[in-house]
């Protein structure tokens, strides 16, 4: 086991990332973003595997293990997951990107972080580590994924996005230097389309010392104690305890899917897909009707019209039939899961990060359930 | 388990190499047959089996619906039977690392000769992303010419949404090899480059075996005069023809265990429970919904890799816990099947229906539009049960999901339809469970 659960640093810190620990990785990685369905699983999971087997682990470093002066990049999927499986990377499309910035900016990086340690993000920047020979930093931007690549951490500690670089498996990239970080994530947008539905994308180029206060750490390593919890495939109430003793993970309700709506409130473009509902009978005696509001990822559940959980919050749903996390892109009515809500990091629930990423960012109006 | 009036005898056939099992329901009632029928997959085999099942239910056969989906695994497993595919992937740039060239799974990639690529490609929507690499193209075709390749498959990104590429590439393909057998993905439609490839390779390489079994089957149907007909389980769990089966034997594999559920369902008389099965290396269990089996486009037990043809879900049983109870699913009755899998599956087959499924990726606008892509997709899908036995007039509902596609422009979604029907004068379900929402003709 190239991981280990303890060892110096702290309970649950991972210090390296080989071959036998991808398929932990993958796991974990949907539970903080079940947005993306498997059909890239095989490919993707091969891919990677082959990388550290020919490779060996790549070693996974806090950022304040590092020089402080030590170049960084972070990296991630932009767009679409089913993007992405219908056109496979052809493999150097992350490295290309990170190699691109080194040359406008006339740096050589020395590490790569994920932007968002989640869904496929959290395994491309490892492939890409692998492939460059390059630490992996156990932090992020995220700690789960929202919509838009200026919802960091890093975004607000006052870390720049830019200059970034899109590259498609197309094999054309798109170099965006931009005034603002919002204005970055619109010029970006308009560019995913062209590149296929998805690019690799690397953004907010800084250094170890600037990401020891401004990305947020131990994400990496998370994923992977998640995911060996998630691959035991055990009972949905022992996995739910088990998940609330390491990640504050609490159980909503437990109920079919009867209906999907679409289109379900009013739709601003900027912020990927549209939105959508979905309604859960709750089973056993409570027997409540619960909402789900989807926008890319679950952004708020309300039970017979309470709202009890939303983003920031990590959402998701648990398959009980087949005992995994149900990715949002393959729900069918008649499914049976469980609706399971884990704190974010703390920082998405302070003021600022609230006003950028919280309810009111999707169009609910409402206080969220943690600051009542 | 009482029968209907006017219900009258179908046979279900599981063949594996060797042997086959076979069982007849007549008056909602399982008749017994000797149970292993042995040298079932030749003509003489065949005879033997059609003269049992006719004897079980003299003069009352209406149809016989035949598994070939264990036997084709075992032919994927041990692919000595099986011809050898050429593998042309159109996309805009060639794989760079070995993995992502190839598929993921060693039993399918064991059935490649030879992997080409071709410059070309849509994305989901269908918007060309690259124009087709017409001499390259022809390049290929030269070669696979000088080869006298037999099988070829072919798979481009968005071809869902766009065939053009992949059907230019089968034109030349053809025309460089009249008698090649060519699976273009577009013909199954489905999520992911890599599932969309392993499932056209499989079908080419399934291609001659199918055809072989399928006409042994119907010439002894002919020689029975029993005048039953010959239909094919798919890995849906339902039927198709053998014309359609034999144009896409893709669509058979895995019917096995989606029959087992519906057979086990059957004999319980159940049409809304958890079915669990045993296995050697434990129990399973699988969901039955509406009479049919709660099916996915996922990974195919033994294959390795996401096929696009949906099969049962199935995952391991929790067992029960300390004071009897279900572990998981409490919510539905709990069908514990027992006996020969093998039968299980004959009378599932024996009670199948014909179904069809789509799986497709659209754009909306508006309720409006979403209801008018809701119907088309419908009307398709009805189209396709009608091609796979339906009566006119029987199609209806089973399942329709539609889903927004995250991180996608907003109004992408993700449309996934599931129809079944009935044959003229089909056997009746135990507990009437026909859904009543008919589609729209």
């Amino acid at each position: 086991m190239s991981s280990a659960a303890t060892g110096p640093g702290y309970i649950g810190m991972v210090s390296s990332i080989g071959a036998a620990d991808v398929l932990t990785l993958y796991e974990g990685a949907k539970f903080y973003s079940p947005a993306v369905g498997d059909a890239s699983k095989a490919s993707l999971t091969s891919w990677l595997t082959g990388l550290l087997d020919r490779n060996g682990p790549v070693a996974l470093r806090r950022a304040d293990a590092l020089p402080p002066e030590t170049p960084c990049i972070s990296l991630c999927v932009l767009g679409s997951g089913a993007a992405l499986a219908d056109l496979p990377p052809a493999g150097d499309e992350f490295a290309l990107a990170v190699q691109r910035i080194e040359r406008l900016q006339r740096v050589t990086f020395g590490a790569i972080y994920p932007l968002a340690a989640a869904t496929v993000s959290a395994l491309a920047p490892v492939a890409a580590a692998s492939q460059l020979g390059l630490p992996l930093l156990d932090a992020d931007g995220m700690g789960r994924t929202f919509a838009l690549i200026h919802h960091t951490a890093m975004h607000l500690a006052g870390v720049s996005p830019t200059p970034l670089v899109a590259y498609g498996a197309t094999g054309e990239s798109v170099l965006i230097d931009a005034q603002s970080a919002s204005r970055g994530t619109r010029l970006l947008g308009a560019n995913v389309d062209p590149l296929g539905g998805w690019a690799a994308l690397a953004a907010y180029p800084t250094t170890a010392g600037v990401l020891r206060r401004a990305a947020l750490p131990g994400t990496v390593s998370r994923l992977v104690n998640v995911g060996r919890l998630l691959l035991e495939r055990t009972d949905p109430d022992r996995l739910v305890a088990r998940l609330a003793a390491i990640i504050g993970c609490h159980r909503v309700g437990r109920g079919r899917i009867v209906e999907f709506e679409q289109l379900s409130r009013p739709t601003d473009r900027t912020i990927p897909a549209h939105p959508s509902s979905l309604v859960i009978e709750e089973s056993g005696e409570r027997g409540r009707q619960l909402r789900i509001e989807l926008r890319s990822e679950i952004v708020a559940v309300f039970a017979d019209g309470l709202l009890v959980a939303g983003v920031p919050d990590v959402l998701c749903l648990l398959d009980v039939s087949r005992g995994e996390i149900a990715t949002l892109d393959s729900l069918e009515v008649g499914d049976l899961v469980d609706v399971l809500v884990t704190p974010a990091d703390g920082l998405w629930y302070s003021a600022e990060g609230l006003a950028m990423v919280g309810l009111a960012s999707h169009g609910i109006n409402l206080d969220h359930p943690r600051r009542r | 388990m009482s029968g209907q009036p006017g219900d009258s005898a179908y046979a279900g056939v599981t063949l594996r190499p060797g042997r086959c099992v076979a069982a007849v329901i007549r008056d909602a009632t399982v008749v017994p047959l000797p149970r292993v029928l042995h040298g079932a997959i030749r003509p003489a085999g065949a005879d033997e089996v059609l003269g049992a099942i006719a004897a079980a239910a003299p003069g009352d056969i209406q149809a016989v619906t035949i598994d070939l989906s264990r036997l084709l695994l075992e032919a994927v497993l041990h692919p000595a039977g099986t011809g050898r595919v050429a593998v042309i992937r159109i996309v805009p740039r060639a794989a760079m690392d070995p993995r992502l060239a190839r598929s993921p799974a060693e039993l399918v990639e064991r059935l490649v000769a030879r992997r080409f690529t071709v410059g070309g490609g849509h994305d989901l929507l269908g918007n060309e992303l690259c124009p087709l690499d017409t001499a390259e193209l022809a390049r290929v075709c030269a070669h696979l010419r000088r080869a006298g390749v037999r099988g070829v498959a072919i798979v481009a990104p968005g071809s869902q949404a766009q065939p053009e590429h992949e059907r230019a590439v089968a034109d030349a393909v053809q025309a460089a090899l009249p008698d090649a057998h060519i699976s273009a993905a577009t013909d199954f439609g489905g999520q992911g480059l890599v599932a969309r490839e392993a499932t056209v390779i499989l079908d080419c390489a399934l291609g001659a075996i199918a055809n072989r079994l399928l006409n042994v089957w119907e010439d002894a149907i002919r020689r029975s005069g029993t005048g039953a007909a010959l239909r094919v389980a798919r890995g849906d769990g339902g039927y198709s023809t053998p014309s359609r089966a034999r144009a896409l034997p893709a669509l058979t594999l895995g019917a096995a265990d989606a029959l087992e559920l519906c057979g086990a369902a059957y004999l319980h008389g159940a049409q809304e429970c958890r079915v669990v099965l045993p296995r050697p290396g434990g129990h399973v269990s699988g969901d039955v919904r509406h009479g049919l089996a709660v099916v996915r486009a996922a990974e195919l037990a033994g294959i390795g890799t996401a096929l696009v043809v949906p099969t049962a879900v199935l995952a391991p049983d929790p067992g029960v816990s300390q004071n009897g109870e279900p572990r998981w699913v409490r919510d539905v009755p709990v069908v514990h099947a027992s006996g020969d899998p093998d039968a299980l599956a004959c009378v599932g087959a024996a009670v199948s229906q014909p179904t069809a499924w789509i799986d497709e990726v659209a754009f909306i606008e508006s309720a409006e539009h979403l209801e008018r892509i809701r119907r088309e997709a419908e009307e398709r899908v009805s189209a396709i049960v009608m091609a796979n036995g339906a009566a006119p007039g029987t199609a209806y509902l089973t399942e329709a999901s539609i889903v927004a596609v995250p991180y996608s422009p907003a109004g992408t979604v993700r449309i996934r339809v599931r129809v079944a029907g009935a044959a003229d004068g089909g056997l009746r379900r135990a507990h009437g469970g026909v859904p009543a929402e008919p589609v729209a003709p």
